[in-house]
């Protein structure tokens, strides 16, 4: 096969494996945003209308007003951002110090930070309860707050870049005289952005999306997140009789925040991600 | 430059080891700290605070909000706090046995019928029995199938509140095409001469007759009718499932959707009823507003008693309340007041009529706000009128943890597979014995 042929092939092959990637994420994305908009009839019909025959943006004002949307959208982007916030310093500062400096069982405590990284967070679920309740920390923002700080992926993530820095950077710095802090400030974070960026938004996501804890801790709608919180528009026995117009409206909204997160950060993401692959 | 170094390497060095000894310290008292987890003995707590765990079964938050102003306006000393326990009764009781082993309990949890049992045995809940007299609860008046729903070794572990049956639906409009009586059939075998009647005017990929998955309680909608061919989950703690009734009612479900081909299993009873795809099925009165919302402009509905020839064929679902053990008596005692103000005839009635549940009092059924609204709704007259022909459910289903499920995958696999009844069954009846040895019959009252 020619040159010419051969880069067209693979062209067209890319647009196809494009194309399928797109439908496969794409039709579930554009079904909850024409199902937020139909009303019932719409939702509850065969075969299945892929354009409603009526809108319905109703369904918003169902969402917002039938529950406490914004107390939860409040306490959502409290619990968000103190978490990511948290998560984000304690990563850097604990994968700074696994590179950086010296100290005996350095290696000890890499493979305890990793070990963690395999526990799935269920399985501390009742323990941490425990501990919580005790306190008298249920249902109260710190309740939540605080177990889930624990970060090991982003320590992971962060010591792995720091360890790929020019190491002729670091030893100039240190002659120079740098103390740890201006080694971390001037010279290590402005050379990670968009690892420190992948880090951030990935774990803005997890903090927004999670459920398990703030379903636990949360009683009611003074510390509920939105994804326990939305909830609320499905407490029926049968999922065949909830109205899906008003949970797909909510469903949507919780989304944007995380949307307009990730179009004000996307470039620098896909450079922090792929930022292992090319040396240099 | 050196000695600067060397001071500073010296004050590195400290730091360290003052470093490491700190870091020492913080993990010996976290260690000590995780040592004082949950607590044994009965919690105290403010008992004129009284903490309702709900799932809010039927979107009923609002009414039950409505509930807690009316307890509070008639007991003015006592205050309730309304809790989202999730979104469904897998969820609180998830978020109930976190509260078991951490701490906090509440005075009142939704637990529904395949949970209730669970807690029960495992002395989580507490026998209310001792309690009827000091909150003033009438037992006589609760609808006896739904009391005895929670009674075990001759105790009530729970009372009644957010109460289903079962119903036959089916769609008036093709009864009539079909030629068939406006009524619901007196047997499964007079259905099994309809079926194909019905299913030749439905056409492709449309059934007579749907019947809820696994996963939505196959094995609950299938309990009644499996009665009726003689057959039954259980007789007390004694497995049925190799009767040859319990045999033949696995056969007669896998003829009418593999030989005769006029039913199906379906994920979704309610939408496929509501959009005409199946002409009739077994449903949950919980489920009647929203399949009326379902059909409502497109056909013409309505129910019947499920097929009884000989006793039964029809049992009950849904949720009661129950009183964590471990709390305080006045807690349990005003927890229980609460439970019975909002159980109470006209309370009941309200809920109820919102939700699509049925009045857990026979008093109730004389309240004249019901009598009216059941006039006007027939649906849920047939409900009612059908209650005296219910039993409660076998042990088999509701008091083996995970029972539901399996069961609902065995009838599953006779329906949609094809597979053998008898040996299917059986395997069923091996997996829940393992599971009543090993983790309830040790803990039966001798």
């Amino acid at each position: 096969m020619t040159y010419q042929r051969r880069k067209f092939a693979a062209t067209l092959l890319g647009y196809a494996a494009m194309a399928c990637v797109l439908i496969i994420v794409g039709v579930p994305l554009f079904w909850i945003l024409i199902t937020s908009f139909k009303a019932r009839p719409d939702i509850y019909t065969q075969p299945a209308t892929y354009w409603p025959h009526s809108w319905h943006p109703g369904n918003y004002r169902e969402a917002t007003t039938t529950l406490p949307f914004w107390q939860f959208l409040r306490n959502s982007l409290i619990v968000t951002a103190v978490v990511a916030g948290v998560k984000f310093v304690l990563g850097i500062v604990s994968a700074y110090g696994l590179v950086f400096l010296r100290f005996p069982g350095k290696n000890l405590v890499f493979l305890a930070i990793i070990a963690a990284l395999m526990v799935p967070n269920q399985i501390t679920v009742i323990s941490n309860y425990a501990i919580i309740a005790e306190i008298g920390w249920r249902n109260t923002f710190q309740g939540i707050i605080i177990p889930l700080c624990g970060v090991a992926f982003g320590t992971f993530l962060m010591r792995n870049h720091f360890l790929s820095l020019p190491a002729e950077i670091i030893e100039a710095a240190r002659m120079d005289g740098a103390g740890w802090w201006r080694l971390l400030t001037r010279i290590v974070l402005p050379m990670s952005g968009p690892t420190m960026v992948a880090f951030a938004v990935v774990t803005l996501v997890n903090e927004w999306n999670e459920y398990l804890w703030p379903f636990l801790m949360a009683d009611d709608s003074r510390v509920a997140t939105l994804p326990v919180g939305l909830t609320l528009l499905q407490n029926t026995e049968n999922p065949s009789v909830t109205n899906w117009g008003p949970v797909m409206a909510g469903t949507l909204l919780t989304m944007v925040p995380i949307l307009v997160v990730f179009l004000i950060l996307q470039r620098q993401m896909i450079k922090g991600l792929t930022s292992g692959a090319i040396k240099g | 430059m050196s000695d600067a170094v060397s001071r500073g390497v010296n004050a590195a060095s400290l730091s360290r080891r003052g470093f490491l000894g700190l870091s020492a310290a913080a993990a010996g008292l976290s260690a000590a700290a995780c040592a004082g987890m949950g607590g044994g003995g009965v919690q105290g707590g403010d008992p004129n605070v009284i903490t309702f765990w709900s799932s809010h079964p039927g979107t009923s938050k609002p009414q039950e909000r409505e509930l807690i102003n009316r307890f509070q306006a008639a007991h003015p000393g006592l205050r309730v706090t309304l809790v989202d326990a999730g979104k469904d009764y897998e969820e609180v009781s998830q978020k109930f046995n976190a509260a078991l082993i951490g701490g906090q309990l509440p005075d009142i949890v939704v637990l529904s019928d395949v949970w209730w049992f669970n807690f029960a045995i495992n002395k989580a809940i507490a026998p209310l029995d001792s309690y009827f007299g000091d909150a003033g609860v009438r037992l006589d008046d609760y609808v006896d199938t739904f009391v005895n729903d929670y009674r075990f070794d001759n105790r009530h572990y729970a009372m009644p509140y957010a109460r289903s049956t079962q119903i036959f639906c089916y769609n008036q409009d093709i009864w009539a095409k079909a030629g068939l009586p406006q009524r619901g059939p007196v047997s499964w075998q007079e259905f099994d001469e309809w079926g194909p009647k019905i299913q030749s005017i439905m056409g492709r990929n449309k059934w007579a007759h749907g019947w809820s998955n696994a996963a939505n309680y196959l094995a609950w909608s299938f309990e009644g009718p499996m009665w009726t061919f003689g057959g039954a989950y259980s007789d007390g703690w004694t497995l049925k499932f190799t009767d040859p009734g319990t045999i033949a009612a696995g056969n007669a479900l896998r003829e009418m959707i593999n030989v005769k081909k006029y039913a199906n299993i379906r994920p979704a009873v309610a939408t496929d009823f509501g959009t005409g795809i199946i002409a009739s099925a077994v449903a949950s009165t919980g489920d009647l507003n929203g399949i009326n919302a379902n059909a409502k402009g497109k056909l013409s509905f309505t129910t019947d008693f499920l097929p009884h020839p000989h006793g039964s064929g029809c049992t009950t679902g849904g949720a009661g309340l129950a009183i964590p053990a471990r709390i305080s008596d006045e807690r349990k005692v005003n927890a229980l007041k609460f439970i019975e103000f909002i159980t109470n005839s006209t309370n009941t009635t309200y809920f109820a009529q919102a939700t699509g549940y049925i009045p857990v009092r026979k008093s109730a059924q004389q309240d004249p706000s019901e009598v009216a609204f059941l006039a006007k709704n027939p649906n849920f007259q047939t409900a009612m009128n059908q209650l005296p022909l219910t039993k409660s459910q076998d042990y088999g289903r509701v008091f083996l943890p995970g029972a539901d499920q399996l069961i609902g995958t065995g009838l599953e696999q006779i329906g949609l597979q094809n597979k053998d009844p008898a040996k299917v069954l059986a395997s069923v009846e091996n997996q829940l014995h393992a599971i009543y040895t090993r983790q309830i019959a040790p803990k039966l009252p001798k």
